[in-house]
Protein backbone atom coordinates (compact mmCIF):
# COMPACT_ATOMS: atom_id res chain seq x y z
CA UNK A 1 0.00 0.00 0.00
CA UNK A 2 1.41 2.73 -1.20
CA UNK A 3 0.72 6.55 1.24
CA UNK A 4 1.11 10.18 1.06
CA UNK A 5 1.85 12.75 3.68
CA UNK A 6 0.14 16.03 4.48
CA UNK A 7 2.39 17.95 6.50
CA UNK A 8 1.32 21.00 8.27
CA UNK A 9 2.95 24.06 10.36
CA UNK A 10 0.24 23.72 13.32
CA UNK A 11 -1.99 21.47 15.08
CA UNK A 12 -4.87 23.86 14.53
CA UNK A 13 -4.31 23.00 10.69
CA UNK A 14 -4.31 19.22 11.59
CA UNK A 15 -7.45 19.61 13.38
CA UNK A 16 -9.07 21.57 10.62
CA UNK A 17 -7.65 19.36 7.70
CA UNK A 18 -8.97 16.08 9.42
CA UNK A 19 -12.39 17.27 9.50
CA UNK A 20 -12.09 18.28 6.15
CA UNK A 21 -11.34 15.03 4.68
CA UNK A 22 -13.34 13.23 7.31
CA UNK A 23 -16.14 14.56 6.04
CA UNK A 24 -15.45 13.64 2.66
CA UNK A 25 -14.87 10.44 3.73
CA UNK A 26 -11.47 9.76 3.08
CA UNK A 27 -9.66 7.30 4.69
CA UNK A 28 -6.90 9.10 6.45
CA UNK A 29 -4.35 8.36 9.60
CA UNK A 30 -3.11 10.64 12.10
CA UNK A 31 0.59 9.77 12.42
CA UNK A 32 3.53 11.44 14.20
CA UNK A 33 5.21 12.99 11.31
CA UNK A 34 7.95 10.99 9.57
CA UNK A 35 11.11 11.37 10.32
CA UNK A 36 12.52 12.05 7.09
CA UNK A 37 10.63 15.57 6.64
CA UNK A 38 11.01 18.79 9.09
CA UNK A 39 7.63 20.31 9.86
CA UNK A 40 6.58 22.98 12.29
CA UNK A 41 3.68 20.44 13.45
CA UNK A 42 4.88 16.98 14.71
CA UNK A 43 1.66 15.09 13.84
CA UNK A 44 0.69 14.64 10.08
CA UNK A 45 -2.06 13.46 8.22
CA UNK A 46 -1.17 9.86 6.51
CA UNK A 47 -3.47 8.83 3.17
CA UNK A 48 -3.50 6.22 0.66
CA UNK A 49 -1.43 7.53 -2.85
CA UNK A 50 -3.90 7.07 -5.20
CA UNK A 51 -5.85 9.28 -3.71
CA UNK A 52 -3.56 12.06 -4.04
CA UNK A 53 -5.07 14.28 -6.37
CA UNK A 54 -8.90 14.33 -5.03
CA UNK A 55 -7.48 15.16 -1.99
CA UNK A 56 -5.03 17.92 -2.73
CA UNK A 57 -8.25 19.23 -4.75
CA UNK A 58 -10.64 19.41 -1.50
CA UNK A 59 -8.27 20.61 0.39
CA UNK A 60 -7.79 23.46 -2.23
CA UNK A 61 -11.26 24.05 -2.65
CA UNK A 62 -11.83 24.51 0.99
CA UNK A 63 -8.67 26.58 1.88
CA UNK A 64 -7.05 24.63 3.77
CA UNK A 65 -3.97 25.36 5.59
CA UNK A 66 -0.99 23.01 4.62
CA UNK A 67 2.46 23.12 4.38
CA UNK A 68 3.15 20.01 1.64
CA UNK A 69 2.01 16.55 0.34
CA UNK A 70 4.81 14.20 0.04
CA UNK A 71 4.81 10.54 -0.87
CA UNK A 72 5.62 8.47 1.73
CA UNK A 73 8.81 6.37 1.12
CA UNK A 74 9.30 2.95 3.22
CA UNK A 75 12.29 1.12 2.93
CA UNK A 76 13.27 2.79 -0.45
CA UNK A 77 9.92 2.13 -2.07
CA UNK B 1 10.06 -29.98 31.50
CA UNK B 2 7.66 -28.15 33.57
CA UNK B 3 3.68 -29.03 33.53
CA UNK B 4 1.57 -26.54 34.52
CA UNK B 5 -2.20 -27.29 35.46
CA UNK B 6 -4.61 -24.03 35.10
CA UNK B 7 -7.20 -25.93 35.26
CA UNK B 8 -10.74 -24.26 36.36
CA UNK B 9 -8.26 -21.25 37.01
CA UNK B 10 -9.83 -17.87 36.33
CA UNK B 11 -8.51 -15.26 33.98
CA UNK B 12 -5.90 -14.06 34.09
CA UNK B 13 -4.18 -16.94 36.52
CA UNK B 14 -3.82 -19.06 33.10
CA UNK B 15 -1.13 -16.32 31.18
CA UNK B 16 0.15 -15.40 34.69
CA UNK B 17 1.34 -19.58 35.58
CA UNK B 18 2.39 -19.66 32.06
CA UNK B 19 4.67 -16.51 31.98
CA UNK B 20 6.27 -17.46 35.80
CA UNK B 21 7.08 -20.80 34.45
CA UNK B 22 8.42 -19.66 31.00
CA UNK B 23 10.34 -16.98 33.14
CA UNK B 24 12.13 -20.45 35.23
CA UNK B 25 12.19 -22.51 33.24
CA UNK B 26 15.94 -23.65 31.87
CA UNK B 27 15.52 -25.28 28.73
CA UNK B 28 12.52 -23.17 27.49
CA UNK B 29 10.17 -25.98 27.11
CA UNK B 30 6.52 -26.18 29.21
CA UNK B 31 3.21 -28.21 28.67
CA UNK B 32 0.11 -26.00 30.17
CA UNK B 33 -3.19 -27.52 30.41
CA UNK B 34 -6.72 -25.45 30.33
CA UNK B 35 -9.91 -26.58 29.98
CA UNK B 36 -11.63 -23.46 28.52
CA UNK B 37 -11.84 -21.47 25.22
CA UNK B 38 -11.04 -18.14 26.73
CA UNK B 39 -8.01 -20.16 29.02
CA UNK B 40 -6.66 -21.76 25.80
CA UNK B 41 -6.78 -18.83 23.33
CA UNK B 42 -5.20 -16.44 26.10
CA UNK B 43 -2.12 -18.64 26.91
CA UNK B 44 -1.71 -19.32 23.16
CA UNK B 45 -1.79 -15.71 22.19
CA UNK B 46 0.17 -15.02 25.47
CA UNK B 47 3.15 -17.40 24.13
CA UNK B 48 3.03 -16.50 20.62
CA UNK B 49 3.68 -13.45 21.24
CA UNK B 50 6.60 -13.96 23.67
CA UNK B 51 7.73 -15.79 20.44
CA UNK B 52 7.37 -18.91 21.46
CA UNK B 53 5.71 -21.89 19.37
CA UNK B 54 2.45 -24.08 20.79
CA UNK B 55 1.54 -27.31 19.84
CA UNK B 56 -2.20 -27.87 20.67
CA UNK B 57 -4.10 -30.88 21.71
CA UNK B 58 -7.72 -30.91 22.39
CA UNK B 59 -9.92 -33.80 23.95
CA UNK B 60 -13.05 -33.23 25.62
CA UNK B 61 -12.89 -29.91 26.51
CA UNK B 62 -9.29 -30.48 27.74
CA UNK B 63 -6.77 -28.29 25.76
CA UNK B 64 -3.19 -29.52 26.57
CA UNK B 65 -0.48 -26.68 25.00
CA UNK B 66 2.96 -27.82 24.60
CA UNK B 67 5.06 -24.72 24.38
CA UNK B 68 8.39 -24.08 23.08
CA UNK B 69 10.43 -20.93 23.15
CA UNK B 70 11.81 -21.55 20.01
CA UNK B 71 15.44 -20.90 19.39
CA UNK B 72 16.62 -20.69 22.87
CA UNK B 73 16.69 -23.84 24.15
CA UNK B 74 19.02 -23.94 27.44
CA UNK B 75 18.57 -20.09 28.08
CA UNK B 76 16.51 -18.40 30.39
CA UNK B 77 13.51 -17.12 29.17
CA UNK B 78 12.54 -13.18 29.40
CA UNK B 79 9.05 -12.87 29.40
CA UNK B 80 7.99 -9.49 30.22
CA UNK B 81 4.30 -8.54 30.97
CA UNK B 82 3.74 -4.73 29.75
CA UNK B 83 0.77 -3.48 30.11
CA UNK B 84 -0.45 -0.28 29.00
CA UNK B 85 -2.98 1.68 31.44
CA UNK B 86 -4.92 4.62 29.39
CA UNK B 87 -7.06 6.44 31.73
CA UNK B 88 -8.23 8.91 29.53
CA UNK B 89 -9.07 9.78 25.31
CA UNK B 90 -6.55 12.75 25.71
CA UNK B 91 -2.73 12.36 26.05
CA UNK B 92 -1.10 14.90 28.44
CA UNK B 93 -3.50 17.51 30.23
CA UNK B 94 -4.47 20.86 28.37
CA UNK B 95 -5.91 21.66 25.21
CA UNK B 96 -9.02 19.04 24.85
CA UNK B 97 -8.21 18.74 21.06
CA UNK B 98 -4.51 18.61 21.19
CA UNK B 99 -4.58 16.13 23.97
CA UNK B 100 -7.07 13.57 21.69
CA UNK B 101 -4.27 14.66 18.26
CA UNK B 102 -1.72 13.31 20.49
CA UNK B 103 -3.36 10.11 21.97
CA UNK B 104 -4.41 9.16 18.79
CA UNK B 105 -0.68 9.64 17.14
CA UNK B 106 0.65 7.86 20.15
CA UNK B 107 -1.58 4.81 19.20
CA UNK B 108 -1.25 4.65 15.36
CA UNK B 109 2.38 4.41 16.25
CA UNK B 110 1.95 1.70 18.61
CA UNK B 111 1.43 -1.35 15.44
CA UNK B 112 4.66 -0.64 13.75
CA UNK B 113 6.89 -0.89 17.25
CA UNK B 114 9.31 -3.00 17.53
CA UNK B 115 7.86 -4.32 20.85
CA UNK B 116 4.22 -4.56 22.20
CA UNK B 117 2.59 -4.33 25.34
CA UNK B 118 0.89 -7.37 26.71
CA UNK B 119 -2.41 -5.54 27.96
CA UNK B 120 -4.02 -2.49 27.28
CA UNK B 121 -6.72 -1.43 29.53
CA UNK B 122 -8.61 1.38 28.91
CA UNK B 123 -10.46 3.32 31.93
CA UNK B 124 -12.42 6.34 32.51
CA UNK B 125 -12.64 8.40 29.05
CA UNK B 126 -10.14 6.17 27.83
CA UNK B 127 -13.00 3.90 26.24
CA UNK B 128 -14.13 6.43 23.97
CA UNK B 129 -10.77 5.10 22.27
CA UNK B 130 -12.11 1.59 21.91
CA UNK B 131 -16.15 2.60 20.91
CA UNK B 132 -17.77 3.55 17.75
CA UNK B 133 -16.74 6.90 16.98
CA UNK B 134 -12.58 6.29 17.11
CA UNK B 135 -10.11 7.79 15.59
CA UNK B 136 -7.99 4.83 16.22
CA UNK B 137 -10.13 2.00 16.31
CA UNK B 138 -8.22 0.26 13.04
CA UNK B 139 -4.78 0.53 14.85
CA UNK B 140 -6.10 -1.37 18.02
CA UNK B 141 -7.75 -3.91 15.73
CA UNK B 142 -4.43 -4.40 14.19
CA UNK B 143 -2.92 -4.50 17.71
CA UNK B 144 -5.29 -7.06 18.92
CA UNK B 145 -4.84 -9.38 16.07
CA UNK B 146 -1.00 -9.06 16.83
CA UNK B 147 -2.00 -10.55 20.19
CA UNK B 148 -2.41 -7.66 21.97
CA UNK B 149 -5.16 -7.88 25.06
CA UNK B 150 -7.28 -5.05 24.79
CA UNK B 151 -9.55 -4.33 27.35
CA UNK B 152 -12.19 -1.59 28.82
CA UNK B 153 -13.89 -0.96 31.90
CA UNK B 154 -17.29 -1.83 31.82
CA UNK B 155 -18.42 0.89 34.67
CA UNK B 156 -16.87 3.74 32.31
CA UNK B 157 -18.89 2.08 29.04
CA UNK B 158 -21.87 2.21 30.99
CA UNK B 159 -21.44 5.25 32.27
CA UNK B 160 -20.53 6.81 29.05
CA UNK B 161 -23.19 4.99 27.51
CA UNK B 162 -20.98 3.07 25.22
CA UNK B 163 -21.59 -0.50 25.83
CA UNK B 164 -23.45 -1.29 23.26
CA UNK B 165 -20.98 0.67 20.73
CA UNK B 166 -17.40 -1.21 22.45
CA UNK B 167 -16.04 -2.27 18.76
CA UNK B 168 -12.37 -3.60 19.76
CA UNK B 169 -11.60 -5.87 22.86
CA UNK B 170 -13.45 -7.18 25.66
CA UNK B 171 -14.91 -5.87 29.01
CA UNK B 172 -13.08 -5.83 31.93
CA UNK B 173 -13.85 -5.55 35.40
CA UNK B 174 -12.11 -3.75 38.38
CA UNK B 175 -10.70 -7.12 39.89
CA UNK B 176 -9.07 -7.53 36.74
CA UNK B 177 -7.52 -4.51 36.21
CA UNK B 178 -5.97 -4.73 40.08
CA UNK B 179 -4.57 -8.31 38.64
CA UNK B 180 -3.33 -6.91 35.65
CA UNK B 181 -1.48 -3.87 37.21
CA UNK B 182 -0.21 -5.60 40.00
CA UNK B 183 0.96 -8.72 38.40
CA UNK B 184 2.67 -6.19 35.31
CA UNK B 185 6.67 -6.29 34.93
CA UNK B 186 5.68 -2.58 33.73
CA UNK B 187 3.34 -0.28 33.87
CA UNK B 188 2.67 2.40 31.13
CA UNK B 189 -0.01 4.88 32.53
CA UNK B 190 -1.39 7.07 29.68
Amino acid sequence: MKYGVILFNTTTSVMQAEKILLKADFVIKLIPTPREFSADCGISIRFDLDRNAQIKALLEKEKANYEAIHPLVVNGV
Amino acid sequence: METIDARDLACPEPVIRTKKALENSKDGKLTVIVNSTEANENVQRFAKNQGCSVKAAEKNGVFTLEINKTGQAPEICQAKAVVMLIASDQLGVGDEALGQLLIAAFINTLPEAKTRPMKMLFINRGVLLTTEGSRVLDSLQKLESNGVQIFSCGTCLNHYQLKEKLKVGKVTNMYDTVDSLLNADNVIRI
